[in-house]
């Protein structure tokens, strides 16, 4: 292991091979960034279409009122766990294999954040007057009402945002330093001006060092609330299979199940892209898909427990929810997340032969379609089973929000390739060699 | 004046930095740069910092303004409650959670600006050095009598060169 070890190349070399995909763009990545563009426009002419003829375009019907943006809103909430919790947690305890792995995840949950962020506003409907949602006096008698979970969800995600792009920001600073030195004029410029003159002294060291550390202790805090708050969306709601006391921690573990599925996706890909096959080795990948296949035993658990106490119950609303996903309508769907989130990973990340960077990443796309299922599991089948049986009703989304959630992802890996254009995706400063690490 | 000395050996540097102290020349009048942090044994260039003790601050701050702000606002307009008390901490504790940690996320970011020195610089003509590869360069801050004295201590700890720089 200890000669694979990327630490232990020449500073020199780290430096270029880091550097390196920052001044290099190939045809395919240009035509991938395009073709991820044009999904995005697509989307874009969507929402347009919906914001100007209304919510009636969409599949949201009486009493399906939450469908597929309120799915990805949490879906991508989900995914924006990856990245800042995984990286706070492998900083504080100070694991040497997370070098590599760090940026990579925070750059995720800033995207995620920013994605997810904008679904409320697009389910709002009327979204030029999504700033009634925040709270302030004023002469139109709104009063905000502080109890609302929808409240709950704008503070608790304006602190996670705010909380992760400093979490982001802080490591980059060193690096954009040593960029301003040798690039194109305008990059240049650019990075002095995020460096903010940093000159590399002591002060600044010991200052970000510090930083970093309160950082990562205040981001778990805030990144479990997060994700809290979004479950207390449905479960301060009395409806059948939501009000539960489980999912809060049911969704922080489905959270950081996805994210780290997405982080391994992320960098999986990357390694081929950008030539990083010397510092994301196999070391990183089956670090990751242990953490992975823990999480998937977790999910299984929570899944488990939830639905056990469910079916024990008998109560006949939720018995209603229940029997419509394990068979009823829902039922195909149901049984794929099951096999995606809990079949899959136990296979091919628990038989040590088969744990290979391939089928990490074939897992980790399975746990992203599973848990994008298991959101919708959560949504459509209650709204559609309400206490009133002859309330109930189907969900059928149309293509406008197909079209939407196709946005968003391809807007994902939009922003992910650009970013991985401007900033180095690995920490260049953190893998000079610290002769207390080695120890 | 300032003193620039480039060092290739940690050691060689804490010597100095240590005989540099005893001159009267104190931590404030001296900085390492290096292109990676630099970890001292305790008592050689220690950098005392008030980050946690501001962040605690700014999570108080701002968690009590938005208390305030949420209970003032209950107050101040005319609810129907059905009953239910007009401010619960069970319903607006998240609100003062979230809000906390916010404080506690800005008031960390700006004490690192401001103690990084990178929100102010402290003597904005102070030469900076250009770090090469691998090297740690240590900036001394003396008067002109202070100076030859520092000099000689640089070069006997193993400085691998000593540029003078600036007007005292």
């Amino acid at each position: 292991m200890a000669a694979s070890a990327p630490e232990l190349l020449p500073y020199a070399k780290i430096r270029e091979d880091l550097f390196r995909p920052l001044s290099s763009g190939s045809g395919t990545y240009w035509l991938t960034v395009l073709a991820c563009f044009s999904v995005v426009v697509l989307g874009a002419v969507a929402w347009g279409i919906q914001v100007n003829s209304g919510m009636g375009v969409t599949g949201l019907n009486r009493p399906v009122f939450w469908g597929f943006y309120i799915v990805d809103f949490v879906f991508w909430i989900g995914i924006s766990h990856a990245g800042t919790l995984i990286s706070a947690i492998l900083r504080l305890t100070d694991a040497g294999w997370r070098k590599p792995v760090t940026r990579a995840a925070e750059a995720i949950t800033v995207f995620c954040l920013m994605i997810g962020g904008m679904f409320p506003i697009i389910h709002l409907g009327r979204a030029w007057l999504f700033y009634w949602l925040i709270p302030y006096p004023n002469g139109r008698l709104l009063w905000p009402n502080f109890r609302s979970p929808l409240l709950w969800d704008l503070t608790a995600i304006l602190t996670y945002v705010t909380g992760s792009v400093i979490y982001l920001y802080l490591p980059l600073i060193p690096d954009m330093a040593q960029l301003a030195e040798h690039n194109v004029p305008w990059r240049r410029r650019l990075y002095r001006i995020l460096s903010l003159g940093w000159t590399g002294s002591d002060r600044e060291w010991h200052a970000l060092e510090r930083a970093m550390k309160l950082m990562a202790c205040i981001i778990l805090a805030i990144a479990v609330s997060v994700h809290t708050v979004v479950a207390w969306d449905f479960a301060m709601s009395i409806a059948p299979m939501w009000h539960s006391t489980i999912f809060g921690p049911y969704f922080v573990v489905g959270a950081i199940f996805s994210g780290i599925a997405a982080l391994l996706l992320v960098m999986g890909t990357l390694r081929r892209a950008l030539g990083l096959e010397l510092y994301l080795t196999k070391h990183h990948f089956n670090n990751l898909s242990k953490l992975l296949l823990l999480m998937s035993l977790l999910w299984f658990y929570f899944t488990f427990a939830e639905y056990q106490t469910v079916w024990y119950g008998n109560e006949p609303s939720e018995m209603a929810v229940f029997a419509s996903k394990i068979r009823g309508p829902f039922a195909p769907f149901f049984w794929t997340m099951v096999v995606c989130n809990f079949v899959v990973p136990f296979i091919l990340l628990g038989i040590k032969k088969l744990r290979t960077i391939q089928t990490a990443m074939i897992t980790s796309v399975c746990v992203l379609i599973g848990m994008w299922l298991e959101r919708y599991l959560i949504v459509a089948p209650t709204l559609g089973n309400p206490r009133l049986t002859a309330a109930s009703g189907i969900y059928l989304p149309t293509w406008i929000e197909f079209a939407i959630t196709a946005a968003t992802f391809s807007g994902m890996i939009m922003l992910y390739l650009l970013f991985s254009k401007l900033f180095p995706i690995i920490a260049v400063w953190e893998f000079k060699p610290h002769p207390v690490e080695e120890d | 004046m300032y003193l620039i000395a480039e060092f290739r050996d940690q050691p060689k540097l804490e010597k100095a930095i240590l005989a540099l102290k005893d001159t009267g020349i104190g931590p404030a009048d001296l900085d390492l740069f290096s292109e990676e942090p630099i970890e001292f044994r305790r008592g050689i260039l220690d950098r005392p910092s008030r980050m946690s003790l501001v962040a605690v601050l700014g999570a108080i701050v701002s968690g009590g303004l938005a208390t305030t702000g949420v209970y003032a606002a209950q107050h101040n307009y005319v609810l129907i409650t059905g009953g239910m008390p007009v401010f619960s901490f069970w319903g607006t504790g998240v609100i003062t959670y979230e809000t906390t940690l916010l404080g506690s996320v800005l008031a960390t970011f700006g004490w690192f600006l401001w103690e990084s020195g990178l929100l102010r610089k402290r003597d904005k003509t102070a030469p900076v050095p250009l770090v090469p590869p691998e090297a740690m360069c240590l900036r001394v801050r003396c008067s002109d009598t202070q100076a030859a004295r520092a000099q000689q201590i640089l070069d006997a700890s193993g400085a691998i060169v000593v540029e003078r720089k600036g007007a005292a």
